[in-house]
């Protein structure tokens, strides 16, 4: 939508409603504001033209002789519009019906039921009842890409996979092939879509046309939770929504920000959370007793390690740059208290290709394959290519860090090893004391961005067994040793890391909320500062 | 008019695109390069000096892709897509948008028989089934010699002279099921 303060406001009403909205707009766009919702199959607020080409958003404008396409009308001073007139309505159960001519009405084993554009209007038209004599065409389906595939029947032609695809993306591979009730969505013969962001023509589909084929049959649409979320495949931080079934991660839906991704996510996002689903995960705290792990509850294990503890001075520490900003700001705290030297913790992030997309830029997958490099940063953790292996004789502390590249005899000369990870990797598996956290789908915290951008998370699984979230397990560690008390919520550790934090006082939990908030967004002094 | 009368370079050669004599048993490999050839090049640089875009000549070359084959190949998609800085998509796109364009390569002689409303009320259904019968072709199909692909098409716009048949490119107006055999044997 455009940015108001740019332009003047013209004032309108919508089926009664009076709304003010910028001269730019279109009344489609007022009506949202309005909160009047005018069916639309064609028009996507993320993809710039407007083809009024589905017909299914005409409205009736006093003063005008014919039903109006609302997406493509641009608002007038003192327009008195109806969505809700005779005309509109029976315009809109007309073009509805013509859409359902071909369309094989599959929905009970259609991936979209329940959050399908064409099922809600349909059923909202009330007539349940095909008047169709003739035989449907029957078209078949097309794979679209290698993960993509494509049911013709289903498909109302609204062209908005091309259009994502040629506007968008700026890819014209994917096209409206033959015409008329013949039409149908292809890419050249034998030849599937290669995009980095391709995967968002799924989204932007209406109707179940175009699924995942990860997706295909695995959940229904009402079966699944959804948690707001923020994607951690990269330093971008997009904004998405994890969609859950049985305490696992089904699929991953961008969620707007027009500050970050706007409506879109990269495929390699979308895909790189399934295998969070996979792994040997931690479970309960493993204390080394006597040569071998000892499961242990967290109020003995606490305890030996708060022991252990006790005697150590000095070491070094490695993060992962996953790790939260919360559980980074006590693990930092951790490290002061024994004496760790600042510069002696590091972190390593996994390097890929960067790609943009062209028709918006700020979405870029970025070359940083982490979410919170710029928190470990932040608070104090040195990059590096390899991780320096650890002085031997001396005491070694890593946080999330699954070492699963480390070299074979990593850490194996440390006095004490206390590893807080989410997975057993060969090289964890040598610690002296395996304190077991959920990963960040497991809980709720923040994360900054490659820009400053301090965005939160909630928590959308059940961890398993009895782990817990870092930023929890080591308040409880500090406040063995009288400092501090534990954290149980996590607006509370977010609350004392900003108050110990000058670089992020400027910092609310409230504030940061669903959209987030750029560590320079205070007024003056803190300008910029921690942004890399 | 006079034939001293000089055209502009940009419009001579403008004549209606034929449909060349090497369609059918003579028509060159679909594979074979269209612009190539000097014949490919000059038909290629004289399109494109008479548009403001390069996209803008995308009809006339898959005209002439057909001209040549008889129908619009894959290669000769990806070829026009490169000379014009589109995607192959696109031009797939278009292609497949004109239902005269062949998407399959068809017999040396091409027949179109109207069933559109005058044709038929003069027996064009009729007079395809008659053409069916005689090549024995199912519509779309090229019979098994490479010589006929018969189909059924919309208006000729000869409809004073329904039933009206196009092979390739001569008209055959008033055409009757009986006449069917004789023009088949003509075309031999």
């Amino acid at each position: 939508m455009p940015e108001e303060e740019n332009s003047d406001l013209v004032s309108l009403t919508i089926d009664g409603v009076e709304v003010q909205v910028s001269e730019d707009s279109t009344v489609i766009e007022a009506a949202e504001k309005a909160g009047v919702v005018v069916p639309h199959y064609c028009y996507h607020p993320g993809i710039p033209t407007r083809p009024a080409q589905c017909r299914v958003c005409l409205v009736e404008v006093e003063g005008q002789d014919k039903l109006q396409p609302s997406c493509k009308l641009p608002v007038q001073d003192g327009m008195e519009v109806h969505t809700d007139s005779d005309d509109a309505e029976l315009a809109r159960k007309s073009v509805i019906e013509f859409l359902l001519v071909n369309h094989p009405l599959d929905c009970p084993i259609c991936d979209a039921a329940g959050q399908c554009m064409l099922q809600d209007y349909a059923f909202e038209t009330g007539q349940l009842q095909s008047r169709l004599n003739e035989e449907k065409l029957v078209m078949g389906r097309d794979r679209i890409a290698d993960d993509i595939l494509y049911f013709a029947d289903r498909c109302i032609i609204c062209t908005r996979c091309v259009r994502f695809m040629r506007e968008v993306a700026q890819d014209d591979s994917l096209v409206v092939a033959q015409r008329g009730d013949r039409a149908y969505i292809d890419t050249f013969p034998d030849e599937d879509l290669d995009n980095p962001f391709q995967g968002n023509i799924v989204d932007v589909c209406p109707v179940g046309a175009l699924v995942h084929e990860d997706y295909l049959f695995k959940a229904r649409a009402w079966d699944m939770d959804k948690t707001p979320s923020i994607c951690p495949g990269c330093s971008n931080g997009c904004n998405v929504t994890l969609d859950t079934k049985e305490n696992q991660i089904v699929r991953l839906k961008p969620r707007y920000n027009g500050e970050v991704n706007s409506y879109w996510m990269c495929d390699y996002g979308r895909k790189h959370l399934v295998m969070g689903n996979r792994g040997v995960r931690t479970e309960v705290p493993l204390v080394r007793q006597g040569g071998e792990l000892e499961p242990m509850d967290w109020s003995d294990a606490l305890a030996a390690v708060g022991e252990r503890l006790g005697g150590i001075e000095g070491g070094s520490a490695v993060v992962s740059p996953d790790a939260c900003n919360e559980s980074l700001h006590y693990f930092r705290r951790l490290l002061d208290t024994l004496g760790v030297p600042a510069d002696a913790g590091s972190y390593r992030v996994e390097q890929g290709e960067e790609h943009t997309l062209p028709g918006f830029p700020k979405l870029t997958l970025r070359e940083d394959r982490a979410a919170n490099g710029t928190g470990a940063d932040l608070f104090g953790f040195r990059r590096v290519e390899s991780w320096p292996e650890p002085e031997p004789g001396a005491p070694l502390f890593v946080l999330q860090e699954t070492l699963r590249e480390a070299p074979e005899s990593y850490a194996e000369d440390a006095s004490f090893f206390l590893y807080l990870g989410s997975h057993l990797s060969p090289a964890a598996r040598r610690a002296d004391a395996v304190l077991p956290v959920t990963t960040f789908a497991e809980m709720a915290g923040t994360f900054t961005n490659h820009e400053g951008r301090v965005q939160r998370f909630q928590k959308a699984l059940q961890p398993p067994g009895i782990a817990r979230p870092a930023w929890m397990v080591l308040s409880g560690l500090l406040a063995r040793s009288g400092d501090g008390s534990p954290v149980l919520d996590a607006a509370d550790a977010f609350g004392e890391m900003t108050d110990e934090r000058p670089e992020m006082a400027v910092l609310n939990w409230g504030r940061v909320g669903l959209k987030g908030q750029t560590l320079d967004s205070g007024a003056g002094a803190e300008a910029g500062a921690g942004a890399r | 008019m006079s034939d001293e009368v000089e055209l502009h370079p940009a419009v001579a050669g403008a004549q209606p695109y034929m449909r060349a004599e090497t369609q059918g048993e003579n028509s060159a490999p679909e594979d074979a390069p269209l612009f190539d050839d000097g014949a490919g090049r000059e038909r290629l640089e004289k399109v494109l000096s008479r548009y403001p875009t390069r996209r803008a000549a995308l009809l006339p070359l898959l005209n002439y892709a057909q001209e040549r084959n008889g129908w619009v190949s894959r290669p000769a998609m990806k070829e026009i897509a490169g000379e014009l800085d589109l995607t192959p998509a696109y031009v797939h796109s278009v292609a497949t948008f004109y239902t005269m364009y062949n998407q399959r390569p068809v017999g040396k002689y091409l027949i179109q028989v109207c069933t559109n409303i005058s044709c038929d009320l003069c027996g064009g259904e009729e007079v395809l089934e008659r053409f069916l019968e005689e090549t024995g072709t199912r519509p779309g199909e090229t019979s098994e010699d490479g010589l006929y692909t018969v189909m059924e098409v919309e208006c000729l716009g000869a409809c004073g002279f329904a039933t009206v048949v196009q092979v390739n490119d001569e008209y055959y107006e008033d055409v009757t099921p009986e006449r069917v055999p004789e023009i088949l044997d003509e075309l031999d």
